[in-house]
């Protein structure tokens, strides 16, 4: 599997590399303002734009909105103008960004913000969550570099949590980009699953998702699909209805049991059990 | 994170002349290790993801870190399985890929020191202090009293 990872212009990272450590800096407020000086034709772009879409496509899906390429790239120089003098952080390059600021080895705790929660990065263009996520990949490894050195040396890690903070702000940032993706396709295509399917039996009579996927020959030539069973016969249905009541069965068992707990606790700690009704 | 995106991804069936495979948000992460075995000095060991292949690994530094890189190295390190729980079943460590990276451009590499040793602020030297007084009261108990020369407690 060749691939190419595609990061974006790296003009613009820099500024987003100010919120490093997840934390919300003065820069991304900044960056925030220099964004609203671009045109509202601009934001409305960001927001129809989608990862991987090509712009012809879009153009040939929604006929009144024509893409105003040179309005875009003018927005895009003023940006840069005025992010010229902004750098926050040096940017620092090569291997030395699998590895903490210097000023941090060896201390015990590092300062840290909070994560990027999922309100903040809705609020983002498309194009600065895709730099958003290098700017968290390249921490998550220089994390990640950390906790496996500091585990060979015996020591305790500075300031684990950083690590879930970025988890969970790459977290958000691919809820956001798919659901920017599933409202764009429906407006497009009308579905909501990138790949279509449909529910579909086994032989058992068991209900399952069914997600259709390309062959290179047509399925009537296709023996393997042709040898899969997507029926049930008649005299199953008598196992259909045995395997329900072993299922309802366990459930009200498991609740029954569950029930019984409550009730024995109860009887043991009654003061409690008065709170929590009370409550 | 449970494997989404670049790893779950769905890509379309190769025909010929088809667009290259693309990720847009990779979520496959490296760690720069201390080499146990002493490498050659341009040459940097990595933890990396299962699913990366050595193009992926030459990509990556290349695209994302601005790394030159001359030539990539991938093993899969086996993880152990020797050891047993309380319940004699076998317990098995997850096995790791380690890619062995040369770098381009005549650069070197050397693995830093991520603890070194700083200098002791003020608290912390005041609790060694009261840790070593409270040290040496606790073995001058264990010794007993001196004056009874070394005779034992119950004679």
């Amino acid at each position: 599997m060749a691939t190419i990872f595609s990061p974006l212009l790296a003009p613009l990272r820099a500024a987003v590399r100010g919120a490093r450590h997840c934390g919300r800096s003065g820069a991304e407020r900044i960056m925030a303002a220099a964004a609203g000086m671009s045109a509202l034709c601009r934001r409305l772009m960001g927001s129809l734009r989608l990862s991987g879409v090509r712009p012809s496509l879009m153009a040939a899906g929604i006929p009144g909105l024509t893409p105003n390429l040179f309005h875009k790239s003018q927005a895009k120089v003023e940006l840069l103008h005025q992010l010229k003098f902004l750098h926050t952080t040096l940017s620092r390059k090569g291997l030395e960004e699998f590895f903490d600021d210097p000023a941090n080895w060896g201390e015990k705790t590092v300062k840290s913000g909070d994560a990027w929660n999922i309100k903040q990065l809705r609020a983002k263009s498309s194009e600065d969550l895709h730099k958003l996520w290098y700017v968290l990949l390249k921490e998550k490894n220089m994390l990640l570099t950390l906790e496996l050195e500091s585990k060979r040396q015996l020591k305790p890690m500075p300031s684990p949590e950083r690590l879930e903070k970025v988890e969970e702000s790459m977290k958000n940032i691919d809820l956001v980009v798919r659901e920017r993706e599933i409202a764009l396709r429906l407006l497009q295509t009308g579905h909501e699953k990138p790949v279509p399917g449909e529910w579909r039996h086994d032989f058992l009579g068991r209900t399952y998702w069914y997600s259709y996927k390309e062959w290179p020959i047509p399925w009537y030539l296709n023996k393997k699909y042709k040898k899969r069973k997507f029926y049930y016969l008649p005299h199953v249905e008598r196992f259909i209805r045995l395997r329900l009541e072993q299922s309802l069965r366990t459930r009200a068992r498991r609740q029954s049991l569950e029930k019984t707990k409550q009730k024995l606790l109860e009887r043991k700690f009654p003061h409690l059990a008065a709170k929590s009704q009370s409550q | 994170m449970a494997k989404i995106g670049a790893k779950r991804a769905v890509y379309p069936l190769f025909q010929l002349g088809g667009p290259q495979l693309r990720i847009f948000r990779p979520n496959f992460f490296m760690q720069a290790v201390r080499p146990g075995v002493p490498q050659p000095e341009d040459t940097v060991q990595f933890r990396i993801s299962m699913e990366m292949t050595r193009i992926d690994v030459k990509n990556y530094l290349e695209k994302i870190y601005n790394v030159p890189v001359a030539a990539v190295r991938t093993r899969i390190q086996y993880g152990s399985n020797n050891k047993r729980n309380h319940k004699n079943q076998r317990v098995k460590k997850p096995d790791y890929k380690v890619a062995y990276v040369q770098l381009g451009q005549g650069q070197t590499f050397q693995f830093p020191n991520l603890f070194p040793e700083k200098e002791e602020d003020a608290e912390t030297r005041s609790h060694d202090d009261f840790r070593n007084k409270y040290m040496e009261s606790e073995k001058q108990r264990q010794e007993g009293d001196p004056r009874r020369g070394g005779v034992p407690d119950w004679f």
